[in-house]
């Protein structure tokens, strides 16, 4: 019998990234296009060539050109200087929502899928809350407050809580059901033991997969909240305030809208791929779903 | 030419192949066998020898993303199948040749009643009215002896045993009144005692309609039980051909051999500590598919091999009545004791 | 079934209950002083203190709650801080566009993505697959003021096709009505097309793998037949969920579409009502469009019932 596993054993595979590249399209074009954006915000200040916040009404709505290469808006203000630091509002939203809200729906999800009492109270509320549309809430939360990014990030954050909670409880409560660990609680084995051992590794794929999905969704929601006037402060250059700001002039420069909103639905696609070729990867059961 | 030949179906050097992440598999490789008017033949093999395969070529049901049948000839009352427009083809499906699946509980659709699933058959092949095809399913379900057929009719799947799923799949497969019946595996999801009530039931049918029958089965014993022929099929190509009892009472190949070891008999007696005979497994495995094998396939695992086994494919050869067997030790094989 | 109905339309009862009670804390609990804010920036005391008792915030918590559930009960959503008009007369003026909007856009992204999802699942790999794989992610990454700004450059600007913006009531005929419905409608579908297709090519996609799928191949039926009966009916579950939750992106678009085609619906409603800080109109604004949200839901779960009969009810 022995003589047979040498016909059976696979050629050895060695790391290429050519390989790696083949195998992951979107998981690689996503991480590729996320981190030029990235480094487009962190370094935000040395490739604008001029100040997005600097007024030339002589300047006023100049198209694309070798000077503004994305053109002027009608306060003669630079585009492309403002779509380049309008980066850093929208990619600093979405990580930050995704963090928060992971961090705080991981907490509530393993609460959920722990403590059986808690459980029927925090999901009725996670339902009501699922049940307002995500800017209905926000914009409701901000018509009570004065505007700033922190408020924006706290409207975006409450809505997008309840997906995570149920995608971490639906991984503990299947999991406290496998024999191993009812087993485990019947020996004595003490819950946060549990937790660190056999909750959060399988929880992971899946929580890091939808945290992809809030951090698109949240720049979407932040670009739709600042073109409704209800976002962050309209002289923060974010790319929802520059369309907003171009609005009135679109049919002579299209250019002040068109471009941030092409970055926008670049950046939230990358942000989509990433999330699609991670849930291949990571999460075979639900890719095979979606 | 075929009513000369007696033969409904002749499949000659059939190859199937798939495209795998590891490369072509030849999972059919070069199989021959006649179907006679009325007859039962058997396919036998281990899973993975490609006797389901050889079954969906023949139907021309091999997924078109992944397979194709690469090589061969199927005949079909003298009309080839392999080069068959799609629409003819569909034509014969579920009306002169059908078929019988393994997995009862999965080969229904679930949201479709059984009596729609039995009707739909017979009114896209019959061409009859929708009302004459319910009529002609509840005449198949009491033909299968289902109890209280006219309700079960509007029944949905889930609200069937298993044992009746598979009643209701060969009252669809029979409800054409095909020249020929693919059962792959009809039994081996079911429990012993419904496995014979099944069988029966085939036979029996069998007798009233004249349908010839391929039997696919990995239990010998089913074999032994149905069939008049029987076609052992190791490593997607055939290895031996007899009328049934010849090979029960002579198998020739190795690997026939090997397999009737493995089937537990009663007929032995137990020894004086009740121990019977220990049942004796083929060693190794079968083998991959993705490489050409130059020599015999079975080879590797065969305790007769020599070299030419391992170079050279053996050719089939007439043991005599109807017996044929690829083995280069043939002789050998016939010498040694079972 | 009635039965069944009838359970479900309790069991929204506590979901429209955590909303009603969270609208009312959200203003209760809100940071720093509501009054002050909505009353503006250089409101005085004595205007603050009139919102204060417009909202009824002066009186004593437990009593605000009850008023509140008992007006709530009589289908009583307040009044307007800045026209004193009733918030449920505003919304029931307003409703048209915004209900016209969202069924057309509703139905026409219905019967394209679903269509389109089974050719993709059909030709899966193929190029017609990978086009529509294309679209469904790009799509699903436009955000809709973008997109409605390409449509209306396009098609209103540079072709002069279709109307930049407006909306034309239906009683003014019905040609202008469709006419200013068709932009917005394609820019609002699109992405809520996009996740229906997608769905539905990943469901038809396992269920085409399914051994009863391979009976009905063997029965030679036609291949429209097996696809739109057997595989599509059986793939349905996964699709008709996704049609409710995409309701969610609905709404949120219709808020976003009708500040870009100047349509005065529902959405313009809230819009203007944050720009002006008029709590009680956005409250009931959330109200209505949560209980819409929760409507649809009900509907899908009944129809799970239809859809799959082991689905018991």
């Amino acid at each position: 019998m022995a003589v047979i596993t040498d016909d059976l054993a696979l050629p050895p595979r060695r790391f290429s990234l050519a390989t790696a590249i083949r195998r992951n399209p979107t998981i690689t074009f996503g991480a590729v296009l996320l981190t030029a954006l990235i480094v487009v915000a962190i370094f935000a200040p040395y490739i604008a060539y001029s100040d997005p916040f600097k007024i030339a009404p002589v300047n006023r709505l100049r198209p694309p050109s070798e000077r503004w290469w994305f053109g002027t808006d009608q306060f003669g203000r630079d585009v492309f200087s403002r779509t380049v630091y309008g980066a850093r509002v929208s990619l600093f939203v979405g990580l930050t929502v995704a963090a928060f809200s992971s961090l705080l729906g991981l907490a509530l999800g393993l609460l959920c899928g722990y403590f059986r009492r808690v459980d029927g109270i925090v999901m009725r509320v996670m339902d009501g809350l699922m049940a307002i549309p995500s800017i209905l809430l926000a914009i409701a939360l901000i018509t009570l407050t004065r505007p700033g990014l922190g408020i924006v990030i706290v409207a975006i954050i409450i809505p997008e809580v309840p997906r995570i909670v149920r995608v971490v409880r639906a991984v503990v409560l299947s999991i406290r059901s496998q024999p191993y660990i009812e087993s485990a609680i019947a020996g004595g084995t003490k819950n946060a033991k549990l937790l660190m051992r056999h909750v959060l590794p399988n929880a992971l794929a899946p929580l890091i997969v939808q945290s992809t999905y809030v951090c698109a969704s949240a720049m979407l929601i932040e670009a739709g909240l600042s073109f409704l006037g209800a976002g962050v402060p309209p002289e923060v250059p974010s790319w929802g305030n520059i369309i907003a700001q171009g609005r009135t002039f679109f049919q002579i420069a299209p250019w002040t809208i068109l471009i941030p909103g092409t970055f926008l639905a670049i950046t939230v696609l990358a942000v989509n791929l990433l999330g699609d070729g991670l849930r291949d990867r990571l999460d075979p059961r639900l890719a095979r779903r979606l | 030419m075929s009513v000369t030949s007696g033969n409904i179906l002749e499949v000659r050097g059939l190859q199937t192949q798939f495209n795998t992440l590891d490369g072509v598999v030849r999972a059919v490789d070069g199989v021959s066998f006649d179907l006679a008017r009325g007859e039962t033949l058997g396919i036998v093999g281990e899973s993975g020898c490609g006797k389901s395969v050889t079954a969906l070529s023949i139907l021309r049901l091999i997924p078109p993303e992944t397979g194709r049948i690469a090589g061969g000839s199927i005949k079909f009352e003298g009309e080839e199948l392999t080069t068959l427009g799609e629409e003819a083809m569909k034509g014969l499906r579920g009306h002169r040749i059908s078929m019988i699946f393994q997995e009862p509980m999965t080969s229904l659709n679930p949201v479709l009643t059984v009596g729609t699933q039995i009707a739909e058959n017979v009114v896209r092949h019959m061409g009859v009215s929708w009302r004459a095809a319910r009529e002609r399913s509840f005449e198949m379900l009491d033909l299968v002896r289902i109890a209280d057929a006219r309700r079960r009719l509007d029944e949905y799947p889930h609200q069937l045993s298993g044992g009746m799923r598979q009643r209701v799949m060969i009252a669809l497969a029979l409800s054409c009144d095909p020249q020929v019946l693919i059962a792959d595996e009809p039994t081996t999801a079911l429990d012993v005692t419904i496995q014979a009530q099944i069988l029966d039931l085939m036979l029996e049918l069998k007798e009233k309609t004249g349908t010839a029958i391929v039997l696919i089965t990995h239990d010998l014993g089913v074999i032994a039980e149905t069939t008049e022929r029987v076609v052992v099929m190791y490593a997607g190509r055939k290895v031996e051909e007899a009328p049934v009892e010849a090979l029960f009472a002579e198998p020739l190949h190795p690997y026939t051999r090997g397999l009737m070891r493995a089937i537990p008999r009663l007929d032995i007696e137990a020894d004086a500590a009740g121990m019977r005979p220990r049942l004796q497994e083929i060693p190794g495995l079968v083998p991959r598919l993705t490489q050409p094998i130059p020599g015999c396939a079975f080879a590797p695992r065969c305790g007769f091999a020599t070299e030419r086994c391992r170079a050279e494919p053996p050719p089939l050869v007439d043991a005599g009545g109807g017996h044929t067997v690829a083995c280069w030790e043939v002789d050998r094989v016939r010498a040694s004791a079972l | 079934m009635t039965a069944y109905i009838v359970r479900r339309l309790f069991a929204t009862l506590p979901v429209m209950a955590v909303v009603a009670v969270f609208v009312f804390f959200l203003i209760r609990f809100a940071p720093g002083d509501p009054a002050a804010i909505i009353a503006g920036e250089d409101a005085t005391a004595e205007a603050i203190a009139q919102v204060r008792a417009k909202l009824g915030l002066d009186r004593p918590f437990m009593e605000q709650f009850f008023i509140w559930i008992l007006q709530m009960l009589q289908g009583d959503l307040g009044v307007s801080i800045f026209s004193n008009l009733p918030v449920s007369r505003l919304i029931v003026q307003r409703v048209e566009p915004t209900v016209a909007l969202t069924l057309s856009t509703l139905f026409v992204a219905v019967a394209l993505a679903i269509p389109i999802g089974v050719v993709a699942a059909w030709k899966a790999r193929r190029l017609v697959d990978r086009l529509v794989m294309g679209f469904a992610v790009l799509g699903f990454a436009m955000p809709v003021f973008v997109l409605a700004y390409i449509l209306i450059y396009f098609f209103a600007v540079q072709w002069q096709l279709l109307p930049v913006q407006g909306y034309r009531p239906i009683a003014e005929g019905f040609w202008p009505f469709v006419e200013s419905l068709i932009l917005p409608s394609v820019a609002l579908g699109v992405t809520y097309m996009a996740l229906i297709a997608r769905i539905t090519r990943a469901s038809m996609l396992e269920v085409l793998a399914q051994d009863y799928i391979r009976t009905a191949n063997a029965k030679g039926l036609a291949t429209d037949r097996v696809l739109l009966l057997h595989a599509l009916k059986n793939a349905a579950v996964p699709i008709v969920t996704v049609i409710g939750i995409g309701i969610a992106l609905l709404i949120s678009g219709v808020v976003i579409t009708e500040t870009v085609f100047n349509i005065p619906g529902l959405g313009r409603l809230t819009v203007d009502a944050v720009l002006k800080r008029d709590y009680p109109v956005v409250q009931g604004l959330i109200l209505v469009f949560a209980a819409a949200k929760v409507l649809v839901n009900l509907i899908i779960d009944i129809s799970y019932a239809f859809l799959d009969p082991r689905i018991r009810y």
